[in-house]
Order: C-alpha cells, then structure tokens, then sequence
C-alpha cells in the first residue's frame, strides 16, 4: 500500500475513534507538510472530519440563545408587557439572586425577567435565560420568598436545557445535517430558507411545550427539587416553593383548569413531592422579616 | 525514515492534545475576569465570547486564567474547556468531546437567521425581546439587594 493511500486510511480511522476534527486538522497538516498529502486530500478529510462532528453535537449556548429569543419573540407577539421599571428593577434584583445561586451562573445573553401584563397564570422559560412571568402568576405570591419559588423553579427548566430538549429529535438532526461545511455567513439562499423554516419549527416547537402542552412530570419535579435548592443557597426560605404550590394546589382543586393549570396538572402531587423533598434534606424554615417587609413596597 | 515520520506524527499528535487541555474558550457574549473567586470581586478585564484563555490553576468552580497578560478569575459556567478526552474515546462519548462552540459559532441557529425570520414572520415580537434584554443590573445593585434581604452571597454552600 502507498504511503499516501495509508496516511488517508489511517487519519479517517483516527477521526472516527477520537471523532476529533481538531486533531486530524493538526494529523492532516502535519501530513501536508510533509508531502505525502495533497492539499484536496487534506481538505476531504478534514471536511469529512467536521460532518462527523456535527452529526451528534448538541446545541450550542449561542444558538440556544437565539432559539429562546425567537421563543420570547413569539410569545410577546400574544401578550402584552408589564411597563413598570421599579418591579421589573425587583423582578431581576430577585432573578440575578437566584440565577447566582443555580448551577448555571452565566449563560450566553444573561438572565432576564420580565412580566406579561395578563390576569392568567403562567411562568415561562424560554431556552437561554429569558423568563417571563404573568402578572396573575405574580399576583398570587404573598411574599419574596413565592416570588423567588417561582423564579427559581423557571431557572431550573433553563439550567436543564428543558425547553431545547422539547424540539423534536428529527428537526435537530435536520438542522445538523442540513449545514454545509463552509464558514460563517456563506448561506446560500435556499440554505438559509430552509434553516429558517426549520428554526421556525424549533420555535414552534418549544411554544407548544411552555405555552399549549406543558413539561413532563419528571421535568417539573427535577424543576422544583433545583428551585429549593437554589433558594436556599442564596438564603431563601426554600418553603417558599411549598407555600406557593398549596395556593395553586387549593386554587386547582377549586376547579379552575386554564392556562397555567392545565400546562401544570397535579399541582397537589408536586406540592406533596416539594414537602418530602424537604422532609428528607431535614431543611428546616427559615426567617425571612426583613425580605416579608420590602415585598410590601412591592407586591402585584 | 518512514518509521521516523509516523513517531513525529504521533508525537505532535499527543503534543496538541495536551497543549490543548488547558485551554478554555468564552462562551457568554462576554466573559468577566475578576480579582478574586468571587461574583461580586471587581473586574480586572473584560473578554469577548470565543476568545481563548490559558488556565493558570483551579478552586472549586472558579478557574485561574490570563488574557492578554491579564491575570484573574472566572467562573467556569462563562467558559468552555477545549480539551481532548481521550478517556471517551472507547466510550462513545467522543461527540462531546468536538463540540466547540467557536467552530460553530457560524452555523445552525444564528444572527443571520433570526434575521430571515423575523422578515418572514411580523408577528414575532423582537422589539419586545431586546427591550427585556435592556433590563441590566449593576454588580452593586444585586450585592445591595442580597444585603438589604439578609441573604447569602453566592458562590458558597449553606
């Protein structure tokens, strides 16, 4: 066998154990330089390295991020937004506390909360960071402490990836496979229309789990379990998260099925699952006056 | 010969795996480098998503790094470690391991094509998105708020 047909063979043998277009670039360079690759040689199997790369990766956090605003996008197209600037300072002061204390910090475009001018009661997380709550959600927490339970349980949905989970399987791998190998800002156009129909239907996909359908079970109890968590590393009561369910859960039980209770069912189970929870961490209530006391100056 | 020019090639083989796990990437729009290990400690420099960062050491969840001569920390949620695992290898991991958001960073769901959406569908609200997105606070607002509700300073475990 020439030296050339093996160094070919034995590079694409390298990338498929390793799946390392990093490595075969510096393997196919080395080899370049050294004559036994011709540069078309080196450009086939480094493009054949990328697509294999591709072919499993997950989303990045930059795209994640433009997936969420196209999300927030579509739902502020159907709801109006709270324009009151000293709640929404308090909205994200309670946010960024909270975002602080979870297992994600940072994320690509930063956290951000806001409120959706509706009597419904929902909360949302779009993928990235952007969360919007609904006044009527807000109305119904008695304290800080609710408030923080709420947001922590939507940056729980954010630091899981829940919502870019909820874009189906066959859609993604279109999207990687429909990527050609060029560099950045070379879509050709019916490229870029299919990859915005297909960013469109990730959008649509992620609307219709937070807005129409709702997360797993298991999705909302691994939710609620980081939301305490979080609150209390950053000194919140995590009972909060109890409190603020039992009120659905009587609200719920009284018989009222929109919105937010019908994407959210079984809100007595989640309350039961959030006290043994509890329970079983041994967490016990913690003081929360001085927070009790600026929430007054505040509340919806 | 021959033989010498496949131990070179493995040689510089290894050579990149290893220059490269010490290497991190900024995977925020932008990264800060602080004094200290802490989320509030004021900031030494800043750095744009994508840019590299050589580890100069690690505790806990913050990482030791120097840009442009500047040295300081960063919380490891704001990077992304460019380094070859070659533990995964016979795993069937090795997916993880080539994912790097820079290479990327021209590809799927990007600028360009939220532009083209937002030609084709008026009904999408992005001037709402960014006026959400201009809602910012300061480190010192968020330190003061955490202090005026007796709460923790993040970063440690209660």
């Amino acid at each position: 066998m020439k030296s050339r047909t093996l160094f070919v063979l034995m590079t694409a043998a390298l990338t498929l154990l390793a799946g390392c277009a990093e490595i075969v670039q510096v393997g196919t360079a080395a080899g370049e330089g050294a004559g036994v690759l011709s540069p078309e040689d080196r450009e086939i199997i480094n493009r054949q390295a990328q697509s294999i790369a591709q072919a499993a990766r997950p989303m990045t956090e930059k795209e994640e991020y433009y997936l969420g605003r196209g999300v927030a996008a579509a739902i502020l197209g159907r709801y109006r937004l709270q324009a009151d600037s000293r709640r929404n300072e308090y909205l994200n002061s309670i946010g960024r506390t909270i975002a602080l204390s979870s297992d994600k910090p940072y994320v690509y475009g930063g956290y951000h909360f806001a409120v959706l001018d509706t009597d419904e009661v929902n909360a949302m997380a779009c993928p990235g960071g952007l969360i919007l709550i609904s006044r009527g959600m807000l109305q119904r927490a008695g304290s800080e402490e609710e408030v923080a339970a709420i947001i922590a349980h939507e940056v729980g949905h954010v630091v899981n990836r829940d919502g870019v989970k909820a874009i189906s399987a066959a859609r993604w791998s279109q999207v990687v496979t429909s990527l050609g190998t060029d560099a950045a800002g070379r879509y050709g156009g019916k490229e870029l229309a299919d990859l915005t129909t297909l960013f469109e239907g990730s959008v649509t996909d992620v609307f219709k789990t937070i807005v129409v359908n709702g997360y797993s079970q298991e999705q909302e109890k691994t939710a609620d379990e980081n939301a305490m968590l979080y609150m209390r590393r950053a000194g919140y009561d995590p009972y909060g998260l109890p409190d603020f369910l039992a009120r659905l859960a009587r609200e719920q039980q009284g018989g009222d099925r929109r919105g937010f209770f019908s994407t959210h069912p079984g809100m007595t189970e989640r309350l039961q699952l959030a006290r043994s929870f509890l329970a079983a961490k041994a967490w016990r209530r913690t003081d929360h006056a001085a927070r009790d006391q600026r929430f007054n100056a505040y509340r919806w | 010969m021959r033989k010498v020019f496949w131990l070179v090639l493995l040689g510089s083989l290894v050579t990149a795996a290893v220059a490269a796990a010490a290497t991190f990437r900024v995977v925020t729009e932008e990264g800060a480098i602080r004094k200290d290990r802490k989320f509030f400690a004021p900031v030494v420099t800043r750095v744009p998503y994508g840019e590299v960062l050589q580890e100069q050491g690690r505790k806990g969840d913050w990482l030791m790094v120097s840009y442009k001569g500047r040295l300081g920390w960063i919380h490891k949620s704001a990077v992304q470690e460019q380094k070859v695992d070659w533990s995964s290898v016979s795993g069937g991991r090795a997916a993880e391991t080539t994912r790097d958001e820079v290479a990327l960073a021209g590809k799927g769901f990007t600028p360009e094509v939220e532009k083209s959406l937002r030609g084709k569908d008026p009904k999408m609200r992005y001037d709402l998105v960014n006026r959400v997105e201009s809602y910012r606070l300061s480190d010192g607002q968020v330190e003061n708020f955490i202090r005026a509700g007796n709460l923790r300073e993040p970063g440690g475990e209660p």
